[in-house]
C-alpha cells in the first residue's frame, strides 16, 4: 500500500554548502534524495522505512559534465540521459552511453542521476560495471572536506560502501588515456536481462581491455548480478595482462572466473544460470579480441 | 444500397475521448460527497485473526469509519454464488483468513490519502496456520469439479484409446505446466457506490457485466434488482477479472450504507495480485499418438489445476482437444487441486490459453519423432467435422489460415532439424501452432431509435472493455438502419439499458451485435412502411420492397429521382421518434452446428545460444473468425491477444513463497510482461469467412483466440532454435542454458 506522505519529511536546502552542514549536524538522520527512481518505487510500494529525506535534486553545484585533458567529470546528478548525451563519453568511454541506454525506460533515464546510482549500491545496477571497467573514481564530500576514492574500493559488501553518513557522492570521475598510449582499446557491455529494454539485469558485464599488437596491456573487467557488490573480477584480469590474445587459455581464465564469482538462487535467476552466463560472457569477451586483432569473425 | 460501415477500419468513435483523457472511467465519476475507501489487506495466507487494533487508525483525521469483521453489517449473501461468474468473497463476516491479501478491514475517510494512512495503521494479530501454495503437496486431494451449467463436462471419452495406443507407430507422453498468471489490466479494479437510502443502490464500476453484477450484489444485499442501478460506460481492460463481482464491490457498498455517503474504492495494483482472481496454474499430461503416415490414432489429455479452498474455478484446458484434430480415439479429464490462494477466475481464453500449449507442443514433438513437417501432420488431421459434438462446423476456414499463414511466413524455408537455422551467433527457430476458440452467443436485447432530426440513438446495456465495443455497434447499427455512422450514437453500460450478457467469451459482438442489427432493421422496416403507406410523400403507394435506405434516405429502387428523408417521413407523420426494442436469442440453426472460429500462428525466435536470452522476430497469425465487422479494431485484439501470448510464453508467472504462500511479484517490476521492444511488428492476415448460422451477423468473435496456441508456437520455435522442449511455462533464460 502507498505510504503516507505526511509520515515523511522532506527538506530541501538551497546550497551544496547547505546540505553538507544538515548532514553532518545530524549524520544518518538525512538521506539524500536525487532523482528518486529508486527511492519513490519503494515508497509507492509502502515499503521505504527511512522517514527523513534531504532533496539534492536542484542543487547546481552537482550538474554538468567536465572534460579535461585527462579525465572526464561527471556532476552526481548527471542523469542517463545526460550521459548518452556526452559526445566524449561515446567516443571513448562507450560502454558508459550502453549502460544508460539499458537503464529502465526513457522516464528513468530522464530522471535517474548516476550519483544516486551509486550511492544506491545496488550490485544489478547497470552503470556501475561500466564505471569499474574504465577505473572511475568518485568523489566523497562533507564539511570536512573533499576526497576521491577509488570506485573499485568504494563497495564494500550488499549495498554498503566506504560512504561515511555526513558525505555526499559529489562527482564522478573518468581517467582519459591518450591516442595511442596504451594500443588500441576494446570495450564489451553487454546486459543479459528477459526483455530486450526494462528489464533487470540477471548479469551485466563490462570489460575495457588494452592491446598492443595482439598483446594485452592491460584489462579491467566487471560483472553485476553474480555478487554482493559489482565485482573486478581481479585474478581475471591478472591473467589477462601480459598474454597474448592468439594463444589465450579461454578455459583456463574462464574456470578463473568462474572462481571469482559468487551467484545466488533468487527469485530473479539461480545461481546455476549467473555463473554460466558470466562464463559464457568471458569467452564472448575473448572472442571479440580475436576479432579485434584479426583472428577469427567477430560473432556479434 | 448505403456504403457498408461494417468490415471498414472506422477509427474508434470513442478514440478522441480516451486520448483527450476526457473518457470517464469507473473511479472518475464525479460524485457529490464521496469518501474514499482503502481495503487493509491480510499478511498471512491461512489462520484467524486473534486481535485488531483500530485505535490509531480511527485517530486519523477524516476517518469516517473503520470497519471490520467486529462491527461490519453481515451479508448473507457473501458465500452464496448462484450464477458461473459468482465468486464467494471475503467481506469481513468472520475472522477467517483463507489467503494472503484478503480484506480484513475497510478505512473509510475523507481523503484517498488519509484512507492510506489510516489503513496502514491497523494492527492486526493472527494465529497463522501452514499455508500450501505448492500442487504437487495436495495432487494426491485432486477432484472432479462439477460441469457448470450449459458448459461441456469434465471428462470425455471417445474410441478405445489403450486399444489404439498399443498400435501406434509413434507416441509422445509428456507432462507440461503452466503457471499463475495475473491479469492485470490498464485500469485497476474500482467501484463508487452511492447507497440512497437503504434500498437504493449505485454502483459505478469497472466490470465486464453490469448485468450480472446487479444480479450478484441485489442478491447478497436483498435488495430489489430494479432498485440497483449499475453504469459503467468505460472500462480500462478486463481479460476475465473484471467478469465477477469481488470483495471489493461488496465493500463499497456496505461501507456507503454503514457511512450514508457515496464510497469511493479503488484498488492497488498490489491488491490486484490479491482477491480479483487470476489464471490458475495447471500440470497437464499429455500422450498424442499417430501411425506411420501421420494420422493421429490417440489423444489424452489430462488436467489438474488449482483452486482455493472455499470456491471452485476449473481451467478447462483439455477442452480444446476434444475438437482439434480427427482422432477417433480421445480421451479427456478435469480434476482440481485446493491450496491456501485466492481463487481463480477466467482469464483470456480461459482452458484454450492454458491447453493449447501442451496439445500444441505435444503435436509438435509427435511431428518430429515421425519426421514429419509440424505444419503437415496437422493437416493430416484437419477435421472436416466437430468429431467431439459430431456436428458440422457453421463454416471452418482453418485450411486457408495454414496455407496462408505459411507463405506469407515462408514456412517452406524451415529446415527440419532442430539447431540447424542461424541468423550470426542466434539460434533461429520456426515455430506453430493452431488456434480456435468457441463461438458463443448469449440472449441480448437492443433498443434502436430514429429521431426527428433524423439521427439515431442505439441502446444496449453491455460494455465496451477496451475492444472497440462503441465502435462495432455503431457501424452495425448504422448499417441496419440505413444511416451513415455519424448520425448514429449508440450508447452502452448502463443497466436501464436493455439487457446484454457478460462482455466474455468473446460473446459482446455475437450477442449484442446481433440484437443491435435486429433492432434497428425494425426500426428501418417501419420507416419504410410509413413512408409507403402514412401520409402522402413521394413514395406513399409503393411496395416495401421496392425502397431502399441510403444515408438516413429512403429511395425508389426504380426511379431513384423519388426519395424521401426520415426526417420527413417523421415529420409529415407527426412522429417525434420511432424505436424498437428487440430481445434477440441464441440463433437457431446454432443447434446443429459446432460454432469456432480457428486461426494458426507461425512464429520465428532467434535465442542466444550462451545466454539464454529469447527473441521473438517475427509473427504472422492468420484466423478466420467469420464477418470482420472493423478490421482495425480486430486486428487490435489478435495482436492483443498475440502479445499476451508473448508474456505466457517468455515472461509471466505470478511467483509465491512456498513458506508462507503469499505472493512475491505484487507490481509490474516484479511481474514482467512484454514491453514494446520484445514485440515485433506483427502480420495480421484476415481470412475472409461467410458463415450464415453462427448468428445474426456472422461475426465469431476475436477476443481471445489471438492468445491461443501463442505459448505452444513460441515453445515449438524454441525448440526447433535449441534443440530444448521447454515443458514448463514461461520460457525463462535459465531453461535453455
Amino acid at each position: 500500500m502507498r505510504a503516507h506522505v505526511a509520515s515523511y519529511d522532506l527538506v530541501q536546502p538551497g546550497s551544496l554548502r547547505e546540505v553538507l552542514t544538515l548532514l553532518a549536524r545530524e549524520p544518518g538522520v538525512y538521506r539524500p534524495l536525487a532523482g528518486g527512481t529508486d527511492v519513490m518505487v519503494v515508497y509507492a510500494g509502502g515499503k521505504l522505512a527511512h522517514t527523513k529525506f534531504v532533496d539534492v535534486h536542484g542543487l547546481r553545484e552537482l550538474r554538468g559534465i567536465v572534460v579535461t585533458d585527462d579525465a572526464v567529470t561527471l556532476g552526481a546528478l548527471t542523469t542517463y540521459t545526460d550521459v548518452q548525451a556526452e559526445p566524449t563519453l561515446g567516443r571513448e568511454f562507450p560502454m558508459m552511453g550502453q549502460a544508460a541506454s539499458e537503464t529502465g525506460g526513457w522516464a528513468i533515464q530522464n530522471r535517474g542521476t548516476l550519483g544516486g546510482n551509486i550511492a544506491n549500491a545496488s550490485p544489478a545496477a547497470d552503470s556501475p560495471p561500466a564505471l569499474l571497467a574504465y577505473d572511475a573514481s568518485v568523489e566523497l564530500t562533507s564539511t570536512r572536506g573533499a576526497r576521491w576514492v577509488s570506485y573499485a574500493t568504494y563497495h564494500t559488501g550488499y549495498k554498503t560502501t566506504v560512504r561515511a553518513e555526513d558525505e555526499l557522492v559529489t562527482r564522478v570521475r573518468i581517467p582519459r588515456i591518450a591516442p595511442g598510449a596504451q594500443g588500441s582499446r576494446v570495450h564489451m557491455f553487454r546486459k543479459v536481462g528477459p526483455r530486450k529494454a526494462q528489464a533487470i539485469s540477471k548479469v551485466s558485464f563490462a570489460a575495457c581491455v588494452d592491446v598492443d599488437g595482439t598483446r594485452i596491456t592491460s584489462a579491467r573487467v566487471a560483472l553485476g548480478g553474480v555478487a554482493p557488490v559489482v565485482l573486478r573480477v581481479v585474478a581475471t584480469e591478472g591473467a589477462l595482462v601480459g598474454a597474448d590474445v592468439t594463444t589465450l587459455d579461454v578455459a583456463a581464465i574462464g574456470a578463473t572466473l568462474s572462481r571469482e564469482v559468487t551467484p545466488i538462487d533468487d527469485i530473479r535467476s539461480t545461481a546455476r544460470y549467473r555463473r554460466r552466463v558470466a562464463e559464457n560472457l568471458f569467452v564472448e569477451l575473448t572472442r571479440k579480441l580475436k576479432a579485434h586483432v584479426g583472428l577469427g569473425s567477430q560473432a556479434r | 444500397m448505403t456504403a457498408s460501415s461494417v468490415g471498414k477500419p472506422l477509427d474508434r468513435v470513442d478514440g478522441r475521448l480516451k486520448v483527450t483523457g476526457t473518457a470517464t472511467f469507473s473511479a472518475e465519476v464525479a460524485v457529490a460527497n464521496v469518501a474514499h475507501a482503502v481495503i487493509v489487506g491480510a499478511t498471512i495466507s491461512k489462520g484467524k485473526i486473534t486481535a485488531l487494533d483500530v485505535g490509531e487508525a480511527q485517530r486519523v483525521p477524516g476517518v469516517v469509519a473503520v470497519l471490520t469483521h467486529l462491527n461490519a453489517a453481515k451479508v448473507p449473501g457473501a458465500d452464496k454464488p448462484t450464477e458461473m461468474t459468482d465468486k464467494v468473497v471475503q467481506v469481513l463476516q468472520n475472522d477467517a483468513v483463507l489467503y494472503d491479501g484478503q480484506p480484513i478491514a475497510l478505512v473509510v475517510a475523507d481523503t484517498l490519502e488519509h484512507a492510506s494512512h489510516a489503513a496502514s495503521l491497523v494492527k492486526a494479530t493472527y494465529a497463522a496456520e501452514a499455508a500450501i501454495c505448492e500442487m504437487d503437496k495436495e495432487i494426491g486431494a485432486g477432484f472432479a469439479p462439477k460441469a457448470a451449467p450449459g458448459r461441456p463436462p469434465p471428462d470425455s471419452n471417445r474410441g478405445d484409446i489403450d486399444a489404439a495406443l498399443a498400435t501406434a507407430f509413434a507416441r509422445v507422453d509428456a507432462t507440461y505446466t503452466t503457471p499463475c498468471e495475473n491479469h492485470n489490466p490498464l485500469e485497476m479494479h474500482a467501484t463508487i457506490a452511492v447507497f440512497q437510502g437503504e434500498d437504493h443502490l449505485t454502483l459505478y464500476d469497472a466490470t465486464q457485466g453490469i448485468f450480472g453484477l446487479r444480479k450478484r450484489i441485489s442478491k447478497a444485499f436483498d435488495l430489489k434488482p430494479e432498485n440497483v442501478r449499475v453504469i459503467s460506460h468505460f472500462v480500462g481492460g478486463g481479460f476475465g477479472s473484471k467478469g465477477s463481482a469481488w470483495s471489493h464491490v461488496f465493500l463499497a457498498a456496505m461501507a456507503s450504507r454503514a457511512t450514508g455517503r457515496a464510497v469511493k474504492l479503488s484498488i492497488t495494483r498490489q491488491q490486484m495480485f490479491a482477491f480479483v482472481g487470476y489464471r490458475p496454474q495447471t500440470i497437464q499430461q499429455v500422450t498424442a499418438a499417430a501411425s506411420k503416415d501421420g494420422t493421429l490414432v490417440a489423444l489424452r489429455h489430462e488436467v489438474t489445476s488449482a483452486t482455493s479452498r472455499f470456491d471452485t474455478f476449473a481451467e478447462p484446458s483439455a477442452n480444446v482437444t476434444r475438437m482439434l484434430y480427427a482422432c477417433p480415439n480421445v480421451k479427456t479429464s478435469h480434476r482440481l487441486v485446493r491450496l491456501d490462494v485466492a481463487t481463480p477466475t477466467f482469464t483470456r481464453a480461459p482452458g484454450e490459453a492454458s491447453g493449447s500449449f501442451a496439445l500444441e507442443s505435444a503435436l509438435d514433438e509427435l511431428s518430429y519423432s515421425l519426421k514429419m513437417d509440424p505444419l503437415a501432420l496437422r493437416l493430416k488431421n484437419y477435421a472436416e467435422t466437430d468429431p467431439d459434438e459430431k456436428k458440422p462446423f457453421s463454416s471452418k476456414t482453418l485450411r486457408d489460415c495454414y496455407t496462408q499463414g505459411a507463405a506469407k511466413f515462408g514456412w517452406s524455408k524451415r529446415k527440419p532439424e532442430p539447431r540447424s537455422m542461424r541468423d550470426g551467433n542466434w539460434l533461429v527457430g520456426f515455430g506453430m501452432a493452431t488456434a480456435t476458440y468457441p463461438s458463443r452467443q448469449s440472449a441480448a436485447s437492443a433498443l434502436a431509435r430514429v429521431k426527428k432530426d433524423g439521427s439515431a440513438q442505439v441502446l444496449a446495456g453491455s460494455q465496451d472493455i477496451g475492444t472497440g465495443t462503441y465502435t462495432i455497434m455503431t457501424q452495425i447499427a448504422a448499417d441496419a438502419l440505413g444511416m451513415s455512422v455519424e448520425r448514429v450514437h449508440f450508447d452502452l453500460g448502463d443497466t436501464t439499458f436493455p439487457e446484454t450478457p457478460v462482455s466474455g467469451g468473446s460473446q459482446t459482438a455475437s450477442s449484442v451485435g446481433s440484437a443491435v442489427k435486429r433492432a434497428g432493421m425494425a426500426v428501418r422496416t417501419k420507416l419504410i412502411d410509413l413512408a409507403v403507406k402514412g401520409k402522402g410523400g413521394p413514395l406513399n403507394g409503393m411496395s416495401a420492397e421496392q425502397v431502399d435506405a441510403e444515408a438516413g434516405v429512403l429511395v425508389s429502387k426504380q426511379d431513384r429521382t423519388k426519395s424521401d428523408s426520415y426526417e420527413a417521413v417523421l415529420a409529415r407523420n407527426g412522429l417525434d421518434q420511432i424505436e424498437e426494442k428487440i430481445d434477440e436469442k441464441e440463433k437457431a440453426e446454432r443447434k446443429d452446428h459446432s460454432t469456432h472460429a480457428f486461426g494458426a500462428h507461425f512464429i520465428e525466435v532467434k535465442v542466444d545460444p550462451d545466454f539464454g536470452e529469447v527473441r521473438v522476430s517475427r509473427v504472422v497469425s492468420a484466423f478466420a473468425a467469420g464477418k470482420i465487422l472493423n478490421r482495425k479494431t480486430a486486428r487490435s485484439q489478435f495482436i492483443g491477444g498475440i502479445v499476451w501470448g508473448l508474456g505466457l510464453a517468455l515472461h509471466e508467472h505470478t511467483e509465491r513463497d512456498p513458506r508462507t504462500s503469499r505472493v512475491v511479484t505484487k507490481d509490474l517490476a516484479d511481474y514482467h510482461v512484454p514491453v514494446h521492444a520484445d514485440v515485433p511488428d506483427m502480420d495480421i492476415v484476415m481470412v475472409d469467412e461467410v458463415d450464415p448460422y453462427v448468428n445474426e451477423i456472422g461475426a465469431k468473435g476475436v477476443g481471445e483466440i489471438g492468445i491461443v496456441g501463442v505459448g505452444a508456437a513460441i515453445a515449438n520455435a524454441v525448440y526447433h532454435a535449441t534443440g530444448k522442449r521447454v515443458r514448463s511455462l514461461p520460457i525463462t533464460l535459465d531453461k535453455l542454458l
